[in-house]
């Protein structure tokens, strides 16, 4: 008589059954989010914590504690505190001119016209553009001899050659010149992010304003503006965010000149820092930064959550 | 029995995928060891340097160095880089201690600050010393360590920095821009003309190398001999500085206020400058933009000083990490590429100058005699480029803090808030000398 054997049950792997269990496997799911920004954010600005608090150079890599003392040194420096007064203007001078543009550039699209999608792909290409070949576009527009602006103006006859404005020559056209850029490159993420909040205000609201007599200006700045508050401020941080981190546009265009007066935090650190090759005041210098941003998202983000209550 | 369908994704089956895709993609890592031990063989030697002002050279340059891999069984690769991003890939392959053999440093800054990151090539100078004689004044500036009497790098070449000027347009007025005195009295009657001198106030080497140059000719400097103090604040500076702001108001625009490296180069090619002071690369790509215009530039010795003629220049110095992975292969091109200079010289049309006494013997090919200029001896003065040469550190050492202020453009703006009226002389004096001696302060404690 054949005996046919019991069938013998596979044991269960250990891991199968942890893996079974939703909160590990979101946890094992979420770990490589996590690692990635501990790893590539977070253990960065450690380090750089620690340079700045440090006496390491490239010439003698030591890491011998100094406590606050490189930041002591920096803001004994008087070309710093320029720096500083020039990266706020840079900043928020852009962030204020790139808005304006963004709102202004949002109504116009949202009007219909032959050809509107087209115009809507093609307005982000400032921000698409890599940064260092647009820089190198606005500086043969700015140039001292061959300034398509000036040439312009000259062939309409509004100015002569001598009275030619020396864009990138003189201390505030050098950093207005720095600011448009920015806000050149600042304003299609402005509109995009303008165009999604009036987008999503109800229309039934701006009908109901519209039938109680409120003119273009009032639904504007009296419903759709307060609306839309929320979403241009999300816009806002990453503008800000970024631009103060930002050396690109001062570092290809004016290398912090004439005479300092473009100089921005994250340019004069990396001159610091890594072309002098003194790595602890490089970082000290750029860290200045932190807390101003930190307060800057804080802040805008309380806001924010108080708007959506 | 199939349904025709996909089956269901589990959750176990979408995690057994996972890392079975993930095994997949990692297969190629876990081959590299083997690889790596079959290719052991093949030696490889890797280069970084800047991107040559003159690009004949470059080209030159790879084909040698490949030549050179081929003849040795090595195989060779360089690359070139913007001259402006040397200073961040130093820092970059020292911090990961990682990267390229041979780093070719250019100007200011590297061998000196990356001393504990480079190889001793003390015996490799002696030994081409010996050959070919002393290196110059501003090629020991760099390379050279004064403490230890070492080399941490290998001086390559250095570029001088000649005046050219437009000859039709100073016989016009019976004038040579010998001294700066001639270029300010010269130029200004050149400006009315509407032919300005043309030297940048900007940020950017060239303004760098000139100003340092003016003011040493004036007599004064930005440290002593022994780099242990700063003396800018002196009365020497204080003239030099009362000079350029003469020399700005009356023969200059303010254009020169923005000006980066290549705007004097533009200015003089678009027939609107009257002089400037720059490398011959700005001859060279005059000659290929307007014949007619190079043959009326004439090229001579910088303006001489109330005290003497002296001008800035670049060294250019090879290091080799001691992290490298060919140290020996390095060195051995090193020495190859020595005893075949002269064609790097010829290669460079002229632009590289020699660092050791003899390695290009005069009269030397081109600068002698150059085919392309009219007359073929307009280059010669620059024969004697070492004699009126000098780097950012003169009289002193170059070392991290004379570095650093070059690299925050202090002498520069010390010269441009003078002439733009925004400080007095005597006040942007002062401000550069607090500047440098904080950042000399600050590096004496870690030096």
């Amino acid at each position: 008589m054949a005996v046919i054997a019991e069938p013998v049950a596979k044991p269960i792997s250990r891991y199968r059954f942890i893996l079974d269990r939703r909160e590990v496997l979101e946890a094992v799911l979420v770990a490589p989010a996590i690692l990635y920004v501990l790893l590539l954010v977070g253990l960065p600005l450690l380090l750089a914590v620690y340079y700045s608090l440090s006496a390491y150079t490239i010439y003698n890599p030591t890491w011998t504690f100094v406590g606050l003392a490189n930041f002591e040194q920096i803001l004994q420096d008087p070309t710093f505190l320029d720096t500083l007064r020039n990266t706020f203007i840079f900043t928020f001078g852009s962030q204020l001119l790139g808005l304006v543009l963004g709102k202004f550039g949002a109504f116009l699209l949202l009007q219909p016209f032959p050809g509107r999608k087209i115009v809507r792909a093609l307005i982000i290409l400032p921000f698409a553009v890599p940064v260092a070949l647009a820089t190198i576009a606005w500086q043969w527009m700015f140039d001292s001899l061959y300034s398509v602006i000036n040439w312009t103006m000259i062939a309409a006859g509004i100015i002569t050659r001598e009275d030619a404005p020396n864009w990138l020559g003189n201390p505030y056209l050098a950093m207005l010149c720095i600011v448009i850029i920015n806000a050149w490159r600042f304003f299609p993420f402005a509109i995009v992010i303008f165009l999604a909040g009036i987008t999503a205000v109800p229309q039934d609201v701006i009908d109901a304003a519209t039938v109680d007599g409120a003119g273009f200006w009032r639904r504007n700045y009296q419903i759709i503006l307060p609306m839309i508050l929320p979403i241009m401020a999300i816009g806002l941080i990453f503008g800000i965010v970024f631009t103060f981190t930002d050396l690109s546009i001062v570092f290809l265009l004016t290398m912090g000149g004439p005479g300092g007066a473009t100089s921005v935090l994250g340019f004069a650190g990396f001159q610091t820092g890594i072309v002098s090759g003194d790595v602890a005041h490089g970082a000290a210098i750029s860290l200045f930064m932190l807390p101003v941003l930190l307060v800057v998202v804080i802040f805008m983000l309380r806001f924010i959550r108080r708007r959506e209550i | 029995m199939s349904t025709g369908k996909f089956p269901r994704v589990t959750r176990r089956r979408f995690l057994t995928q996972t890392a079975l895709t993930l095994a997949a993609a990692s297969a190629p890592s876990l081959s590299t060891p083997f690889i790596s031990k079959a290719r052991a063989d093949e030696k490889s030697l890797s280069i970084v340097q800047w991107s040559h002002f003159v690009p004949e050279y470059d080209k030159w340059f790879d084909q040698f160095a490949k030549d050179w891999g081929t003849k040795n069984n090595i195989s060779v690769t360089v690359d070139h880089i913007p001259v402006a991003n040397v200073a961040a890939r130093a820092a970059a392959e020292a911090s990961a201690q990682s990267g390229h053999d041979l780093f070719g440093w250019n100007g200011a800054g590297g061998a000196h600050l990356y001393r504990k990151f480079l190889v001793d090539v003390t015996s490799l100078v002696e030994a081409t010393e010996k050959k070919y004689g002393k290196v110059s004044t501003i090629g020991r500036q760099i390379g050279y360590n004064q403490d230890d009497k070492t080399w941490s790098a290998f001086p390559d070449f250095y570029i001088n920095f000649p005046a050219m000027y437009r000859k039709s347009m100073w016989d016009e007025i019976g004038m040579k821009p010998d001294t700066w005195d001639d270029v300010r009295i010269g130029g200004a009657k050149l400006k009315a003309k509407g032919h300005p001198v043309g030297i940048s106030l900007g940020h950017s080497n060239d303004p760098n190398t000139t100003w340092r140059g003016l003011l040493w000719s004036f007599g004064g400097a930005l440290q002593d001999a022994d780099g242990k103090n700063v003396v800018l604040n002196s009365k020497e500076t204080v003239e030099a500085v009362k000079f350029v702001t003469a020399l700005y108001k009356e023969a200059m625009t303010s254009e020169v206020l923005s000006w980066d490296d290549s705007s004097n180069n533009r200015y003089l090619v678009s027939g609107i400058g009257s002089m400037i002071v720059n490398p011959i690369s700005a001859y060279r790509t005059f000659q290929k933009a307007n014949k007619k215009g190079a043959d009326d530039t004439f090229v001579m010795a910088p303006p001489k000083g109330p005290v003497r003629r002296i001008m800035g220049g670049a060294s250019e110095f090879y290091g080799i990490w001691k992290f490298a992975k060919n140290k020996e292969g390095a060195i051995e091109f090193l020495k190859y590429y020595a005893d075949h200079w002269p064609e790097a010289f010829k290669a460079s049309e002229g632009y590289n100058n020699p660092c050791f006494a003899n390695l290009v013997p005069k009269p030397m090919p081109i600068l002698s005699n150059d085919p392309t200029s009219t007359p073929a001896d307009k280059l010669a003065v620059l024969q004697d480029s070492e004699q009126w040469s000098a780097s950012p550190g003169y009289p002193g050492p170059s070392w991290p803090a004379v570095d650093e202020v070059y690299n925050d453009f202090i002498i520069c703006d010390m010269m441009a808030k003078a002439a733009s009226g925004q400080m007095s002389a005597e006040d942007s004096v002062k401000w550069a000398h607090g500047q440098s001696e904080a950042i000399f302060t600050k590096w004496h404690g870690k030096t």
